[in-house]
């Protein structure tokens, strides 16, 4: 006799999202977290996209532990001495039902347990998941624990992170490797509110802010940067590609205090305090480096299922833990009323996945986790921009101007690049964002 | 035999801003100091040693309860919440304690608490309970039904060895115990057991010092006397310069007169007082 | 450079972990085999580890200690050589715990 239908392993978004849809189906569930709060562990680089909550929990954007709604968006290229900043504002998402937020993860996904809990799951807080339990019949029928006795269950959803011991154990997770992570490490820096307001050009006294993305500025390791606000504090990061950090000579906080010394963010961050350094994996590889994500009696969701959208424009990773964490209830809740907990019983959750944005939004953007850890994305292109615009805007007199095209042709000349590799490249691109 | 083991609830990494001073805590960063925990852990060894029941009590705000849900689960048997809002005054706390465990023979404490420390709630526990008390125990042993063996931390890391009888209560140290981790079952039991919550016997007791008002610690001005005397006088002062001394002698005499030498010149130097004085003693 | 950045930018290592909270545990949850790195010429985690827990000895060993870890798992994806690290997640209600992830 189990001691409840389903386990579902780390109570992050994924597995509270996960453990609320199931208890609210009326299942007994039972969310696991190692550490002392649900949050304790998570660390995220930018914006929570909420809409996939507006169905689960009505008007969550009244309850959510939010620093501020995102009005500002950017993306950033830097190149050592310049910068090219596509900069969107709009007042329409400081309104309800708003399209991003910035949160500290400690408060959001202890909230999203809070409501977990509501709903009537059981939460165990301090509690590590060391391995599967399986039955007789070889299915996953519970997982062990850093505590005495094993905790036994119909169904174990695996959402423990990008680590994911357990789906590594099950086998399903065959092609792990450093080539498919990606290093983010933030510092957390207090201004007074009505200073940050100013440095990012926030209406003063809203809880409106920005977010900005960035590429380049990572003293040669392919990967990205990003800064983004907080209430009193701003968040400033880097995500490293271990591939590239494991053959530098550059240390991850020296990558961060170039991005701070930049001279176009610098203005942003100086005088301000160091509340909190972090650091923290990220499933980067895309849809092709994903790990199976159904078991016989196990279901892997969020980081561990390797769900990241890190395509450029669109860096999201929250939505997809809670969108797969509520498709693999709906399978399971399925598989209950089925009474067939075997990977052929379960394996709805893969086809909800691919009928829904989690997995649609992965396949379209495959190719982006190539292309834009590519030199050509990370330090060619931005350079050629940014030296466009630099000649366009200076002023050569006597010089006659140079048109555009008779510059970028120059640059593009002088570049050594092939322009098959630019069509490749823009044909990579269509396919992701067209 | 009753067993009872007391802890409270406090902020174990409050938030201190250095300019206002003011107090910032998070229930997320707060639960048991480890004196409480290894309070905890000795009485569940009480309670399995001789057979005994134990029950954990706080005086403390509803969030107090995860703490005794979390003791419940290592094994505790009954959990007792004297319900207050504000922090009540050691004695108050020490009062209460009593009538919450009138029944209890030995009564385990942590030494003190992180965020008042003055550690006078196990003394004040005893006077209410009229029991003996066995405070800053750093070494227990258990021996027959009721008895402990305990050594105590005295002034100077001095020791002292007690054996100590129900009734008592005892303050032990962090470094005595660390509390064993709860096993899932009564984790998961825990989640369900209920929690006995009391009122407060006296409603408002009476505060025998009523803090009227308080601020930053200033040290009063010191006044240094500057130096006297010019830069050479002072530097020839301290090289010995000019100043005249007394080259060592080397003398061979006779023991007796020998003493007599080395009292007259240990009187000249200021190290005893008087050589016959010396000498008669 | 303003003195207040130019203070930032020296800050020391130690002074940016004492920014983390951790509860450490008694008992550590990265192992390393310090015979299997002495013949590694990578040394991949000495660069990588964002909490710098590794450090050569001299004999060409490697050093590391645990309690300051973030649990990210940098050190044992970039490590080359099967087995050199183990690594797991510490025990529960341990190790890191952050307050503005």
């Amino acid at each position: 006799m189990p001691d409840f239908e389903v386990v579902v392993v780390g109570a992050g978004p994924a597995g509270s999202i996960a453990a609320l849809s199931l208890a609210r189906l009326g299942h007994s569930v039972c969310l696991l977290e190692r550490g002392p709060f649900p949050g304790s562990k998570n660390v995220y680089g930018g914006v929570i996209y909420g809409r996939i909550l507006d169905e689960l929990i009505p008007h969550w954007w009244e309850h959510a532990p939010v620093q501020r709604w995102i009005t500002r968006r950017g993306t950033m290229l830097l190149t050592d001495h310049q910068s090219l900043c596509i900069d969107y504002r709009s007042t329409a998402w400081a309104q309800a039902p708003y399209n991003g937020a910035t949160a500290y993860r400690p408060d959001f996904d202890k909230w999203l347990a809070d409501e977990a809990v509501k709903a009537g799951a059981t939460l165990v807080s301090s509690t590590t998941a060391t391995g599967l339990v399986r039955t007789n019949r070889g299915l996953v029928g519970g997982v062990k624990t850093d505590r005495e006795g094993d905790l036994m269950a119909n169904v174990v959803i695996a959402c423990d992170g990008v680590n994911s011991f357990l789906a590594k154990e099950a086998g399903l997770y065959p092609n792990f490797s450093k080539d498919h992570l990606t290093l983010g490490v933030k510092e957390v820096l207090a201004l007074p509110r009505q200073e940050i307001e100013a440095r990012f050009g926030i209406r003063s006294g809203t809880n409106e802010g920005a977010d900005l993305e960035i590429v380049g500025g990572t003293q040669g390791i392919a990967g990205g940067g990003f800064v983004y606000t907080n209430l009193d504090t701003i968040s400033i990061g880097a995500v490293l590609s271990l591939g590239g950090l494991s053959a530098s000579k550059v240390r991850p906080e020296e990558v961060i205090a170039g991005l701070k010394a930049h001279p176009s963010l610098a203005p942003l961050v100086d005088g301000a305090e160091l509340k909190e350094y972090s650091a923290h994996l990220i499933p980067e590889g895309g849809f092709d480096a994903m790990p199976e994500v159904v078991g016989d009696g196990l279901l892997v969701a969020g980081d561990a299922a390797g769900l990241c959208l890190a395509a450029g424009l669109w860096l999201e990773g929250v939505n997809y833990a809670i969108g797969s964490g509520k498709c693999a209830a709906d399978a399971v809740h399925e598989a209950i009323a089925k009474g067939n907990f075997s990977k052929a019983g379960l394996v709805s959750y893969k086809d909800r996945l691919e009928a829904t944005f989690v997995l649609r939004n992965h396949r379209k953007t495959r190719k982006a986790a190539h292309l834009l850890l590519s030199d050509r994305l990370q330090n060619r292109y931005p350079q050629i921009a940014c030296d466009l615009l630099e000649q366009l805007y200076t002023v050569e007199d006597p010089l006659p101007k140079r048109g555009a095209l008779t510059i970028g042709r120059a640059l593009w000349k002088g570049s050594g690049l092939r322009i098959r590799h630019a069509l490749r490249d823009g044909r990579d691109a269509l396919k992701i964002y067209g | 035999m009753k067993i009872a083991a007391c802890i409270k609830w406090v902020a174990l990494r409050p938030d201190i801003d250095p300019l206002s001073g003011s107090v910032e805590t998070d229930d997320r960063f707060s639960g048991v100091s480890a004196a409480d925990q290894a309070a905890v852990e000795w009485a569940l060894r009480m309670g399995e040693a001789w057979g005994a029941s134990v029950t954990v009590a706080t005086v403390g705000a509803s969030i107090a309860e995860s703490a005794l849900r979390d003791a419940l689960a290592c094994g505790a048997t009954t959990a007792i919440r004297i319900d207050i809002e504000h922090p009540l005054p050691s004695a108050a706390v020490g009062r209460e304690l009593a009538a919450a465990l009138a029944d209890a023979d030995l009564i385990v404490c942590g030494d003190w608490s992180l965020d008042r420390g003055s550690g006078s709630v196990p003394p004040f526990l005893a006077h209410a309970r009229g029991a003996e008390q066995a405070c800053g125990l750093v070494a227990l042993s258990l021996d027959a039904t009721g008895v402990v063996r305990a050594e105590r931390r005295l002034d100077g890391g001095r020791r002292e060895r007690l054996i100590v009888r129900a009734p008592a209560v005892l303050a032990v140290e962090g470094s005595t115990a660390r509390l064993r981790r709860a096993p899932l079952g009564g984790v998961l039991s825990s989640a369900r057991s209920s929690i006995d919550v009391r009122t407060p016997s006296t409603p408002n007791p009476a505060e025998p010092v009523r803090l009227v008002h308080a601020r930053p610690f200033r040290p009063r001005t010191k006044i240094v006397d500057g130096p006297h005397g010019s830069v050479r006088d002072r530097s020839n002062a301290l090289l010995g310069m000019g100043s005249t001394r007394t080259p060592p002698q080397r003398l061979v005499l006779d023991p007796e007169v020998a003493a007599e030498h080395i009292l007259a010149a240990l009187h000249a130097w200021g190290e005893i007082d008087d050589p016959a004085s010396a000498e008669g003693q | 450079m303003t003195d207040i950045s130019r203070r930032e930018s020296v800050l020391a290592f130690d002074d940016r972990m004492a920014t983390v909270d951790f509860r450490i545990s008694h008992t550590a949850h990265i192992t390393v085999d310090s015979e299997v790195c002495r013949s590694c010429t990578t040394r991949a985690c000495l660069v990588a580890c964002p909490a710098k827990l590794f450090v050569t000895t001299n004999d060409g060993g490697i050093l590391f200690n645990y309690e300051q870890c973030f649990e990210c798992g940098t050190c044992y994806a970039v490590c080359n050589n099967e087995g050199a690290i183990t690594w797991n997640y510490p025990e529960g209600g341990h190790g890191v715990v952050f307050r503005h992830g």
